[in-house]
């Protein structure tokens, strides 16, 4: 009996449960279809009720960068500005003739903005423009296209482009170490430096020291050592090379040699100017550093009946203290003004100028800059004067700037 | 005679040709070396003695980038101040960004701390999140194998033995990391402030807490407003360890540290900051100095 009632109970137990597992499997059929029927209209809506709102022919995903640099100064100087702006420096700059970018006036200066804007144009070509833009003023400062992508470590640049003769030709004002050009660059070149439409090849060797070759074919419009009008007349080529020393010391060193043709009472007549340039920089950490970097520029320029040669230099020594504070000093000098100087009635010798800055950067971005200059290379107002200037600056590149080359 | 001479010459020279590789810091240098083994010749342009944000783009560099194969950047905007004038100057179509010699490793890794919105207001805020992930231990996994699929990319003839070599390098990763994780369990106190945010990887990892840093904004030398309310927090919050980088100055670290009755520990951000010659070298350097 006992074994009967267990035997049934089993039997009834296992029934029971073989009903609860059917019921089971059936939910989970239920559920399984129910998913199946979610799924499918989720798929449906995901096809259907997101529709791609992008407009057809969208390209703001190729907006090019896009950046823009505002400088301005406070200016203090011992000439009134109406003599300032008619200044003379013997032998190169004619009283009237000086064009003056930055820190013209007494008082406040702005001096400009500057736009730039680059993209990568396709996989072939990068391209740069940067509109300088003053108070009465708007100019293509550059223009380049640029190869990305040729053999054997050429490069070609073609436009309107500063020359990368020199140190320091090819920098913008905003990138310079003094708000003031030296002397030698003011008078062969004049504020915007060599900077003409042209083209340009340069080369980098595949070696362990960096060397770099460049050679540049330029229309020459700067008339202040060329200005032949007629036809493309200026060829430019330099060598660039570096080595470092440890870790800490870099040494850069160029040579430049700029070759063209100026026009004097419509007789045209080469002009030739070299250039070698020498560049230290110790790193002292991370946001420290001393740069000492120097140049030399030669002139010869032919004008006919005579040859004027010109020499000068700049030598400047910058400490970075830490990534907010920085000072530096500038000695520049007219070392060699072989020229027909009978129409000066004052002296016209010893012609230099020192200049002392200190910096502070609150950001990368931001820098204002006190900078005092005692000049003796101008002739105001008929007389050999010595210039005292105490400027403020400020500078600001907002947006989209790039990282400045060494 | 001469000819053979010449012609086995010249094959045992492309026989031991190896892929030049750049890379722009130490730990991904290191990595890749493991991955590349003697296929590979591996330069590193960053020294990790400095700020990784502000490598000075010596020209020298530029003769480094000339003759790479392959150029294998941290990404994130970590070389936004250094890198784009040296890739251009360098004249070489390889590792121009969107070549094949093109490597953005940030590509490959998870990015923490992707901000919500951009400005310069913030200070230096890295559009695509914090750049820093080698803190991490296991991003060197996904670095590695970022790292041999492009090197078997590149150098197709050799891929089985990157492949040999990132299976090996992987299985001894992960051994390290098992060990690496019992320390780190081991470790009691879990509350840090930074210099700046260089370790927030590392510190996600192992479960720490970073209560702010010493630099108002990233980016923003220290000032001392800030610092005052730093060391009001710390004392609040019982934060006893400030973790600091080897390249920024060390005064407000100790200062805080003297009145908030804490510690400074100096952190190798980069393999060899800390003259670590090698990986484990390098991450059991970090765990030793954070872990208390």
């Amino acid at each position: 009996m006992k074994k009967t009632i267990c035997l049934s109970l089993l039997a009834f137990s296992s029934l029971f449960a073989q009903s609860e597992l059917d019921a089971l499997k059936e939910q989970l059929k239920q559920q399984e279809t129910a998913i199946e029927s979610l799924e499918s209209k989720v798929g449906a809506l995901s096809q259907k009720s997101v529709p791609n709102t992008s407009a057809s022919f969208s390209q703001n995903a190729y907006l090019p960068d896009i950046a823009f640099i505002m400088n301005m100064s406070a200016m203090s100087r011992n000439v009134k500005n109406s003599d300032y702006e008619a200044y003379s420096i013997p032998g190169f700059i004619n009283g009237g003739d000086a064009e003056i970018q930055f820190n013209k006036d007494k008082g406040f200066n702005f001096n400009y903005t500057e736009v730039a804007l680059s993209s990568t144009v396709d996989p072939y070509f990068d391209a740069f423009v940067i509109f300088h833009i003053s108070l009465d003023a708007f100019e293509t400062e550059e223009a380049y296209v640029r190869t990305r992508a040729l053999p054997l470590g050429l490069r070609v640049k073609a436009g309107k482009f500063k020359s990368d003769f020199g140190r320091i030709n090819s920098k913008h004002q905003h990138a310079w170490n003094f708000d003031s050009q030296p002397i030698i660059y003011e008078t062969l070149f004049g504020p915007d430096a060599i900077s003409d439409a042209g083209v340009q090849l340069q080369w980098v060797a595949p070696i362990d020291m960096y060397l770099m070759a460049g050679v540049e074919a330029m229309q020459g419009t700067n008339d202040m050592s060329f200005g032949e009008a007629e036809r493309n007349n200026l060829y430019i080529g330099y060598l660039k090379s570096s080595i470092d020393v440890g870790d800490d010391l870099s040494i850069l060193a160029g040579v430049s040699l700029a070759h063209g043709e100026n026009v004097v009472n419509d007789s045209t007549n080469p002009t030739d100017v070299y250039g070698v340039d020498l560049t230290f920089r110790e790193q002292l950490g991370s946001y420290s550093a001393l740069v000492w970097q120097s140049e030399y520029l030669y002139r010869n320029k032919d004008l006919g009946p005579r040859t004027d040669k010109q020499a000068g230099l700049y030598s400047e020594l910058v400490y970075q203290a830490n990534n907010n504070w920085s000072g530096g000093v500038r000695y520049d000098a007219i070392t060699k003004n072989d020229v027909d100087l009978s129409a000066y009635s004052v002296d016209a010798g010893n012609l230099d100028r020192y200049t002392a800055k200190l910096e502070y950067k609150p950001f990368p971005m931001s820098r204002l800059r006190l900078q005092y200059t005692y000049d003796r290379t101008k002739i105001i107002a008929g007389e050999r004067k010595d210039l005292s200037e105490v400027v403020l600056s400020l500078n600001i590149a907002a947006g989209a700037h790039g990282a400045h080359d060494y | 005679m001469k000819k053979i001479l010449l012609l086995s010459a010249l094959l045992s020279s492309l026989a031991f040709a190896s892929l030049q590789v750049d890379t722009t810091y130490s730990t991904m240098g290191a990595v890749t070396e493991k991955i590349g083994g003697d296929l590979v010749s591996v330069t590193v342009l960053g020294s990790s003695k400095y700020d990784p944000h502000f490598i000075v783009p010596k020209p020298s560099l530029i003769a480094k980038l000339r003759r790479a194969d392959l150029l294998i950047m941290n990404g994130g905007g970590l070389e936004m101040g250094w890198l784009p004038p040296l890739m251009r100057s360098a004249n070489n179509a390889n590792i121009q960004n969107g070549a094949k010699g093109f490597l953005d490793m940030s590509h490959h890794v998870k990015m923490i701390n992707v901000p919500t919105s951009v400005s310069r207001g913030f200070g230096d805020v890295h559009a695509q999140g914090n750049p820093h992930y080698s803190s991490d231990p296991y991003a060197i996994l996904a670095m590695a194998k970022a790292i041999e699929s492009k090197l078997s990319e590149l150098d197709p003839t050799n891929e089985k033995t990157y492949k040999g070599n990132l299976e090996k390098f992987l299985s001894e990763w992960k051994v390290y990391l098992n060990k690496l994780d019992a320390k780190m369990a081991t470790c009691q106190d879990k509350k840090v402030v930074q210099y700046h945010q260089l370790f927030n990887y590392f510190l996600k990892r192992y479960g720490y807490k970073s209560f702010g840093n010493v630099e108002p904004l990233p980016g923003i030398s220290p000032s001392s407003s800030h610092t005052l309310e730093l060391i009001n927090m710390m004392r609040e919050n019982d934060v006893k360890i400030i973790l600091q980088d080897v390249y920024h100055e060390k005064k407000t670290a100790k200062f805080i540290a003297q009145k908030a009755g804490a510690e400074v520990k100096i952190i190798p951000h980069d393999l060899g900051a800390d003259g670590s010659k090698t990986l484990e070298d390098f991450y059991d350097g970090v765990a030793a100095q954070i872990c208390r």
